[in-house]
């Protein structure tokens, strides 16, 4: 039962990873309608400008978490004003072709940055160490990634629900044209969200910073996860983001535990369900 | 007078120009016909596991620079193109096609993926092209291509898995404490083989030993904690560990903060010695929070074997590239002079000749003595294992207790059966 229980623990922290990845990646669909296919590259750059702050410059963990972020945040912001902005008005095939150009300009560019070798920054003390849960030594790290991934939930819930800013976003998301008519600056809604959606992106980078290499591609490896979150979810839906998370992190893990020989595909056997029983997603309307 | 001086100043500068312009010593008598021995060399540059395609191109740029300054190949002058193949086989195929059809290269060098080398295989036949493989360690290289179908272009410097399984098995065989294996594996080939080969090597010396957790990791994994936490709840007494280069550093950061070596009594890493994983984990093996239970091996070590070649390697691939260099690094400027003596023995860069010219040759490089074995075209070679552990003549960790076991006693031999590569 412990293990079990402990296993289950394990895969929240995996969930909240992923959740930090397929919220950005929900919030700019659910309002821009874009599918960024770049989402994991902006996932990347979270992790290498942390990497830089933190393993490089010896800055306070928390402030290179934030410089990233605001580095990441001002990357989309240049994305979506220069380049995304031109596209929302013709076929959406040409948003993938856009945005699966940036996965690969962002690539070489880290390459010609920073190299094509991994880094490996340090664990910060604070992180460094495992309290005893259900019998075992649970990593203080993990429960940091979960406190973290529970408290952008909350605090994503309060914006949206709670603050003007989010009652705006919404309005934009529902009507476009209706919230251009009574005044809202659609432009820069979209800008903010974007740049916004680009921050979350680099928080799950910067967060798995300390105990992950930093390397070229591996933006690639959460975005494929991140898809099938929101696909399970629900385009689109903040709540659908969340919960698809933890489907997939937990029993992703519990696949790790019981089914080893079948775990790289059980992510796919969840998301077949979820598709054949509500093809929209779990909380698409 | 003033015409005299404009004629000598123009066969001046054109004297000047032929200077420039003529090859260099090498290139001035090239007995081969060619203006240079162009060589295509391949290697993963991008991602997690990009330090091996560098230190691939390091070690080939090394040897050309070395073979070059003394005179070349039968005074052809060497030149080469490195490409990235992305660790996907696609990108390899392109490569080698783009390399042998479109740039002219007569040989091609390197290739860190198992899958990338079994695709290149039957392509090499096409391009009738010798490819010295110089990382990639599927046993089905040599074991299926090359024995089984007889494709001829195959040539691997490196040693195959069966360093990461069956020493694995030789050493751990004479450790009584450890009865309960548990495997993190890499969720392909390469990681079911090592497994499958380990266990089957193991229960021949130990029939007392169970296997009683399997986790399995696909490739660019970057969060291990599901699968460290999945084996250890069946309390292992050790782990067999196969994601290597980045996917190995993280792996083995993940466990420590699990507590895992507080746990266990030994950790296999299969490649763990290689420099970059040696670099990724220094400062915990500074702090010794492997316990002195982190074994590894790799194809080579910069610390062994102890003789003057691999010391004077070291210190000029030091001097060159300020790093040490990991195996693939060494494995590649190793074949470079197995082509070097292979075709001067031929005096000739026709693949069949080269071929005939590689049978019964055994030759000295960094790595020890390498003996190439017809059968399946494989350059046999003992290789070392050990604990990773700090020594003060070196500034990043090295494989000490060292344990070396004669090729004879690991390689497979032909004819060769199959290995389970499912898992």
């Amino acid at each position: 039962m412990d293990t079990i229980a402990f296993q289950g623990l394990i895969g929240l922290s995996l969930a909240m990873y992923l959740w930090l990845i397929s919220a950005g990646l929900t919030i700019i669909f659910g309002v821009l309608r874009i599918v960024n296919f770049a989402h994991g590259s902006l996932f990347m750059m979270g992790a290498y400008l942390a990497f830089t702050f933190y393993g490089q410059l010896g800055l306070p963990f928390g402030l290179a978490i934030l410089l990233s972020l605001l580095g990441v945040g001002l990357l989309g912001l240049v994305m979506e004003r220069f380049f995304l902005r031109r596209i929302y008005s013709i076929d959406e095939a040409y948003q993938l072709l856009l945005t699966f150009g940036f996965i690969l300009i962002l690539d070489d560019a880290v390459k010609i940055i920073w190299g094509g070798v991994f880094k490996i920054p340090p664990i910060p003390a604070f992180l460094d160490g495992a309290w005893r849960v259900f019998g075992r030594p649970f990593p203080v790290y993990n429960a940091f990634v979960i406190a973290v991934g529970l408290l952008v939930a909350i605090l994503l819930w309060a914006l949206f629900e709670k603050s003007w800013w989010g009652r705006t976003v919404r309005a934009t998301a529902s009507d476009r044209e209706m919230a251009n008519a009574i005044g809202v600056n659609v432009p820069r809604v979209f800008s903010g969200v974007f740049m916004f959606g680009s921050m979350l992106a680099a928080l799950g980078g910067a967060i798995g910073t300390p105990v992950r290499v930093v390397a070229p591609g591996i933006g690639a490896a959460m975005i494929i996860q991140a898809f099938i979150i929101t696909v399970i979810g629900g385009l689109g839906n903040l709540k659908g983001a969340f919960v698809g998370s933890l489907i997939v992190g937990i029993l992703s893990a519990y696949g790790t535990l019981f089914f080893p020989v079948f775990e790289l595909f059980f992510i796919f056997v969840i998301m077949a369900v979820v598709l054949l029983v509500r093809p929209q997603g779990l909380f698409a309307r | 007078m003033k015409q005299g001086l404009g004629i000598a100043s123009v066969l001046f500068v054109l004297s000047l120009l032929l200077v420039v312009a003529a090859p260099g010593p090498a290139g001035a008598q090239c007995q081969l016909g060619v203006p240079a021995i162009k060589i295509g060399v391949q290697g993963a540059a991008s991602g997690p596991h990009a330090d091996y395609g560098r230190q691939i191109e390091m070690g080939a740029t090394m040897a050309i620079e070395e073979i070059n300054t003394a005179g070349g190949i039968l005074g052809c002058r060497l030149e080469m193109k490195f490409m990235d193949d992305e660790n996907k086989a696609a990108t390899g195929v392109k490569n080698a096609r783009y390399l042998v059809t479109e740039w002219g290269a007569h040989f091609m060098v390197g290739t860190d993926s198992s899958g990338v080398a079994m695709a290149l295989g039957p392509v090499l036949a096409e391009l009738k092209r010798i490819h010295f493989f110089t990382h990639a360690a599927t046993h089905r290289l040599t074991e299926e291509l090359v024995a089984g179908k007889g494709i001829q272009e195959i040539v691997r410097v490196s040693v195959p898995v069966y360093q990461d399984a069956i020493v694995a098995a030789l050493i751990f065989k004479d450790r009584p404490e450890i009865k309960r294996w548990a495997t993190i594996g890499a969720d392909y080939e390469y990681g079911y083989a090592s497994w499958s080969l380990f266990k089957d090597t193991l229960k021949k010396y130990r029939p007392d030993v169970e296997f009683v957790a399997a986790a399995w990791a696909p490739f660019l994994t970057l969060d291990f904690s599901p699968h460290v936490s999945a084996v250890m709840a069946q309390k292992p007494d050790a782990i067999f560990s196969t994601p290597w280069a980045g996917e190995a550093v993280m792996l083995l950061r993940q466990a420590l903060i699990q507590g895992v070596f507080d746990q266990i009594h030994a950790w296999w890493q299969a490649m763990g010695g290689s420099v970059d994983v040696l670099e990724g984990i220094a400062s915990e093996v500074q702090r010794d929070r492997f316990k002195g239970k982190l074994w590894a091996t790799a194809r080579y070590i910069h610390n062994w074997p102890d003789t003057p070649e691999n010391k004077a390697f070291i210190e000029r691939f030091r001097k060159r590239w300020a790093r040490f260099p990991n195996y693939s690094a060494e494995t590649t400027y190793s074949a470079f002079f197995i082509m070097k003596a292979a075709v001067e023995k031929a005096r000739s860069l026709e693949t069949p000749k080269v071929i005939e010219a590689l049978r019964g040759m055994q030759i000295r490089n960094p790595g020890g003595l390498r003996v190439f074995r017809a059968e399946d075209h494989q350059f046999v070679y003992n290789v070392p294992a050990g604990r990773v552990m700090m020594d003060p003549n070196f500034p990043i960790p090295v494989l000490g207790d060292l344990k070396i076991f004669p090729a004879k006693d690991y390689y497979r031999h032909p004819p060769f059966t199959p290995v389970a590569v499912t898992k």
